[in-house]
């Protein structure tokens, strides 16, 4: 924390001015709520700022059955649960199979892996669209998750890799002199000791692919494979006048994600942050 | 032994070599044909993709949009995420709540923030024109001159809150003694910030820095619920342009060719900014 020399003076002063940033920060997240409540009526001949005459969760249901939202929500789940839970146990049993071996080969999968870290997807999302449909992958539910675990690899490696040094060789040396197997040693005694680390990847991960647009898009042209947020955009597309529900429509996607991941914030941190401990 | 330790890297190697090293060679091997998605041959062109990237105005417009895309954010976001990080520093009155309000809009997908700011643009904040008797243009989307900057502020009041997550969470490591002692010397809280806070924050900065610039050149989802590109390509990011000339024009030579240009500019980019800021960097 740095000391503040104006005193009290100064204090107030970046109390009202924080106050006013947060507030216009705010506005549009109030809006959108303002809007999800009001009537198609007050939509064209109200005054956009004022509140809802009579609220009411008309626009809710609609958007419930325009987004096909138990249909939706459960496949944004299962893409988003299936890529992370398999990235986290992928990347964690590479990194530590790397820090655990000094060998030419390890050396370079760790590089191989790391190659791709500065690569966001969406500058390859053409060759990986092609390569999705010769092998037959799109509208599937493997095809997109398979390729979320492909582009998550780079950074999960890298982000295993320095937690590693939370893991003591000790434990694992005890574990191998009572006879465990290298699979039983990751499983029994390196997985559990790395759960924050893999928590961390996941939930840094998941709401990148449970928001992701692009992939999806490329992958799922069947709306019964549809994410919510290729409905959204569906939703989107097709109101362009009467957008009340498309409204209540972002309320309902946000809100519970909203609220799991700030619950979640300081996961965020830590993953974020590994990169400069390691300097 | 080691043989069941390989074991362990093979899956995740397999499926990153499947879903992206092949991608990157693939990519390469397309760019270099006039290929466009249906026909079983591959005609060769050469380099001639890339020799008409250069002059297509179409594609210098969309990088030049994206550039300054990417450096308007890169400027914007760093600059109010480590001031908002250095003020809720302070032990603000509510800032957790602050911190959350601010943290918020990069949780909600870059689709439905285009679209919340499509509407923002045209028909919540022109009712300010009434109420305040003023006569701002907020549409903001409507024109080309003005479209960049309202994609700006709709990126940055998505992501300010994430990289000043980063901010704040570095500026807890730096260590109190270091302030009183520097007022012990009389050094001002400018001079405090400037010797102290920001040589201190050296890896926070690398992170933020090098992580708004990949985010902002490989942006997409942003424009496609609310500009769709335009008016006219005058949003047209380089992704979109990949987008619009490979899916929907049938050219996959040629925009795989744009594709291999951008991982070009994203690698150099980024490892001439790490390079930069690693040397900068305080070493404890």
């Amino acid at each position: 924390m740095i000391p503040l020399r104006g005193g009290r003076a100064g204090k107030v002063f970046l109390q009202v001015i924080m106050a006013i940033v947060v507030a216009l920060f705010a506005l549009p997240l109030v809006m959108v709520v303002n809007y999800s409540f009001k009537t198609k009526r007050e939509l064209y001949i109200g005054n956009p700022l004022a509140l809802p005459h009579s609220p009411n969760l008309n626009n809710y249901v609609t958007a419930f059955d325009r987004l096909d939202l138990g249909r939706t929500f459960v496949n944004t789940l299962v893409y988003t649960v299936l890529s992370v839970v398999i990235l986290g146990l992928l990347s964690g049993a590479a990194a530590w199979a790397i820090a655990r071996n000094r060998t030419r080969f390890f050396k370079f999968s760790y590089v191989y892996f790391i190659i791709g870290i500065l690569i966001p997807y969406q500058a390859l999302f053409l060759p990986i669209y092609i390569i999705g449909y010769s092998l037959h992958l799109t509208n599937t539910i493997y095809g997109v998750v398979l390729m979320y675990v492909a582009t998550g690899m780079s950074f999960g490696v890298f982000l295993m890799t320095s937690f590693m040094s939370t893991v003591p060789v000790e434990l694992e040396e005890a574990a191998r002199i009572d006879g465990c197997s290298v699979y039983r040693t990751y499983f029994r005694v390196v997985m559990p000791l790395l759960t924050p680390a893999i928590a961390t990847l996941i939930i840094m991960q998941a709401f990148l692919i449970w928001n992701d647009y692009l992939m999806a898009s490329l992958f799922v042209s069947d709306s019964s494979r549809r994410t919510l947020t290729l409905s959204m955009q569906n939703l989107f597309s097709q109101q362009t006048s009467d957008y009340t529900s498309a409204m209540a429509a972002i309320v309902i996607s946000a809100l519970p994600i909203s609220i799991l991941f700030v619950s979640l914030q300081k996961y965020f941190i830590k993953g974020m942050t590994a990169g400069a401990v390691k300097g | 032994m080691r043989l069941q330790y390989a074991s362990l890297v093979l899956p995740g190697m397999l499926i990153f070599s499947v879903g992206l090293i092949l991608p990157m060679l693939l990519g390469l091997r397309y760019s270099l044909t006039s290929w466009d998605g249906f026909t079983r041959t591959l005609p060769w062109v050469g380099l001639g993709n890339y020799g008409k990237a250069l002059s297509d105005p179409y594609v210098r417009d969309a990088w030049w949009f994206t550039i300054k895309f990417t450096i308007g954010n890169t400027i914007i976001q760093n600059v109010f995420a480590f001031s908002f990080a250095v003020a809720l520093d302070r032990g603000l009155k509510a800032q957790k709540l602050y911190r959350t309000i601010l943290f918020v809009p990069c949780l909600i997908s870059p689709v439905v923030v285009g679209f919340t700011w499509l509407r923002m643009y045209s028909d919540v904040l022109p009712a300010l024109n009434t109420l305040l008797g003023t006569r701002i243009n907020f549409m903001l989307f409507g024109r080309s001159e003005t479209v960049l900057t309202g994609l700006l502020i709709a990126n940055n009041w998505q992501w300010i809150g994430y990289w000043m997550l980063i901010y704040l969470a570095a500026l807890q490591t730096v260590p109190t003694e270091l302030y009183e002692a520097a007022r012990v010397d009389g050094a001002s809280p400018i001079r405090q910030l400037r010797s102290i806070t920001v040589p201190m924050l050296g890896p926070a900065f690398t992170i933020c820095i090098v992580g708004i610039t990949i985010g902002s050149l490989k942006v997409y989802d942003l424009m496609v619920s609310s500009t769709n590109g335009g008016p006219g390509r005058a949003s047209s990011s380089i992704v979109y342009h990949i987008y619009s000339t490979a899916i929907s024009g049938r050219q996959y030579g040629y925009g795989s060719a744009m594709s291999m240009t951008l991982i070009l500019v994203l690698l150099v980019v980024a490892v001439v900014q790490l390079r930069i800021l690693r040397r900068r960097e305080v070493q404890l």
